[in-house]
């Protein structure tokens, strides 16, 4: 029997600055046959840990695709986080999973792709984002909408660059909080609607998207997409949600992250619309 | 399967003689008068005479803990290499459970196999020997007969014993069960036809003795159908102190915790400086910091929610993933409540509605 709590040292290769509290450390696995062979789907997700420190879930960030390595974008939000952006170039760190299920890819093939995310909130998408890049003439239009608190809490600034010219490919990006040399559109990513070639709410020519939506931010963020989403014509199976919670284990023996029947480790962190609509209200799917 | 009996003069030799095959857990009564499930050992067996409890009311702690320990090291590390510290199998002989805890064992069984397996868990759990000694007292708490949990059960157990005055009928329910007496062959007789009247009776006697009657399956129904009203949980939400010790002594409640300790808190001790380790210990979903996420974003901030989780996990959710209850109607979380709050009373009022 495989023993699950026990994690691998892994080296950090690279630290990458993203915003004044988010950095994106490339790691690779000290034992050579994990690191080749560490296989994982978009939205699944590792626990990190410090020896001494504690363990925590985060996303993994880089694509099944890119072998050898793996990416964790990490905002320094609780002791554990905090404790690893402390860590230097060189030094060990802990990982265990991948765990949790993942976002589509091949299943929405030939689909229009509506990426919707909040500030930490691009990290989980940008592995499905390039899983999809990766295979591009697969889908039908990309649209990445992306807000955050100010244009300091952008992450990967400049791979959204190279974003912007993949083919078929529409970025937006919006800040709450725009400094002195911010040019681009202010307000919340919902602001960003009018920008979408999206059926307008109540037109007489209302034309159902052939798309899926992928969405990951703050609580309140993803409420109100949600709400835009089903405006433009989304089916609730059609939009996908990856939720955050406080986890222990990552394999659903802890409970800490049970919502009704499931544990968001094993039976998400993504989930449909659909899915999470049905649960009671007071378990805080949505909240 | 044959049933035998032993005489309740030969528990205690057959204890200490099992003992030395068995890591063995016997109730016995400790200062103050409190009983529980102690490993025997050399230091304890001379007072087996004075301390065996097989008659005990209830276990203060269930037996969970014996697999599912409070606290548990996960592993250790020294610098930065990770030393293991999964427990090997043992065979274990928990002689003198409670039919209703028999019932809540069965169920964390399955709750640490399913998905991902718990290694932790599983190789204390293994090879385990369950020996039920029925319930024959009149608990003003426990409520096994309304819950299907008790006082005796049809399976799930290794051997049942049926007290019929100075000895036991011994009911085997398993190969394993069956093996046990074979192998302690000595302290054990067939059992006569009059012995399995006695045990009928006895069975019988002890299910009247139940006073505490619920309408359990109604209110399982109710809680599945959402027709439990979120003012019932409001209310309780204002007497609840949020201590989470009903769940501690719950028998089926297996939420950890996991945290690390840093190696300089044990440099004191000795070892070395660098030596650290990660551990779990038993959590509560009653707890505010139970789902605070570091962000502070916490989607259980709110007492009344909290308290539908505590009652719905049991009573909704875990009867509709495994079709068994996780309520065994053992009384413990009313016992152990400062403000006098009991699943009992849950049961019964969501049953009217």
């Amino acid at each position: 029997m495989k023993n699950e709590y026990i994690p691998h040292p892994a080296v950090i290769e690279s630290i990458q600055t993203e915003s004044f509290d988010t950095r994106t450390f490339k790691l690779v696995f000290e034992d050579k046959t994990l690191a080749e062979s560490f296989n994982y789907k978009p939205g699944q997700f590792v626990q990190v840990s410090l020896l001494g420190v504690g363990e925590a879930p985060i996303s993994i960030t880089s694509s099944p695709s890119d072998r050898g390595f793996v990416e964790l974008t990490i905002r320094a939000a609780g002791k554990l986080t905090r404790a690893i952006h402390q860590v230097k170039q060189g030094d060990r760190i802990y990982i265990r999973g991948p765990y949790g299920n993942s976002f589509p890819v091949d299943e929405v093939a030939g689909k229009d792709l509506y990426f919707i995310a909040g500030g930490i909130g691009l990290p989980p998408l940008r592995s499905v984002i390039k899983s999809v890049f990766d295979r591009r003439g697969d889908f039908g239009k990309i649209k990445i909408l992306y807000g955050a608190k100010t244009p300091n809490e952008l992450c990967f600034k400049e791979e959204i660059k190279v974003w912007k010219q993949i083919d078929n490919t529409e970025v937006l990006l919006t800040v709450d909080e725009p400094d002195d040399r911010w040019q681009g559109n202010i307000g919340v990513v919902t602001k960003l609607w009018d920008k979408m070639d999206l059926a307008v709410p109540n037109g007489t020519d209302m034309v159902l998207p052939n798309g899926v939506a992928y969405v990951c931010g703050p609580p309140i963020m993803i409420k109100f997409v949600i709400e835009k989403l089903l405006t433009s014509g989304f089916k609730d199976e059609d939009i996908y949600i990856t939720l955050e919670r406080y986890m222990k284990c990552g394999i659903g023996k802890c409970g800490h992250c049970n919502i009704a029947d499931m544990f968001v480790c094993i039976d998400g962190p993504v989930f449909t619309y659909d899915h999470l609509k049905k649960f009671p209200d007071k378990e805080g799917a949505m909240t | 399967m044959n049933e035998w009996m032993i005489k309740k003069d030969n528990v205690k030799g057959l204890c200490i003689k099992a003992s030395k095959q068995w890591e063995t857990y016997l109730p016995l009564k400790s200062i103050g008068g409190d009983t529980h499930f102690i490993k025997l050992d050399g230091s304890n067996s001379e007072f087996l005479d004075d301390k065996l409890n097989l008659e005990y009311e209830s276990l203060v702690v269930p037996p969970k803990f014996i697999l599912f320990p409070q606290l548990e090291s996960l592993f250790r590390f020294e610098g930065e290499k990770i030393i293991e510290t999964v427990e090997p199998v043992a065979g274990k002989l928990l002689f003198g459970l409670r039919a209703c805890d028999v019932k809540a064992l069965n169920f964390i069984d399955d709750f640490f196999k399913r998905n991902f397996e718990d290694i932790y868990y599983l190789n204390r759990s293994r090879d385990k020997l369950l020996v039920i000694v029925g319930c024959k007292h009149l608990l003003e708490n426990c409520f096994c007969t309304s819950a299907k949990t008790g006082p005796f059960l049809e399976n799930g157990f290794d051997l049942q014993l049926v007290d019929v005055g100075d000895k036991y009928v011994v009911e085997v329910g398993s190969g394993k069960g069956e093996e046990f007496v074979d192998t302690y062959r000595d302290f054990f007789t067939e059992a006569s036809k009059s012995d399995l009247e006695r045990s009928k009776t006895a069975k019988c006697d002890a299910e009247q003795a139940i006073s505490l009657k619920l309408d359990f399956e109604k209110a399982i129904k109710r809680f599945c159908e959402d027709k439990v009203p979120q003012q019932l949980y409001e209310r309780i939400a204002q007497r609840c102190i949020y201590c989470g010790g009903c769940l501690y002594v719950c028998p089926t409640c297996t939420c950890f915790n996991v945290f690390d300790e840093p190696p300089f808190l044990l440099s004191k001790t000795g070892t070395g400086a660098n030596l650290g380790g990660r551990y779990r210990n038993w959590d509560a979903c009653v707890f505010e910091g139970y789902t605070r996420e570091a962000s502070g974003h916490n989607p259980r901030s709110e007492k009344w929610i909290r308290t539908s989780r505590r009652y719905e996990h049991k009573l909704k959710y875990d009867y509709l993933t495994t079709g068994m209850s996780g309520c065994v109607g053992c009384g413990r979380c009313l016992s152990s409540c400062p403000v006098n709050i009991g699943i009992s009373q849950v049961i019964e009022e969501v049953a009217k509605i």
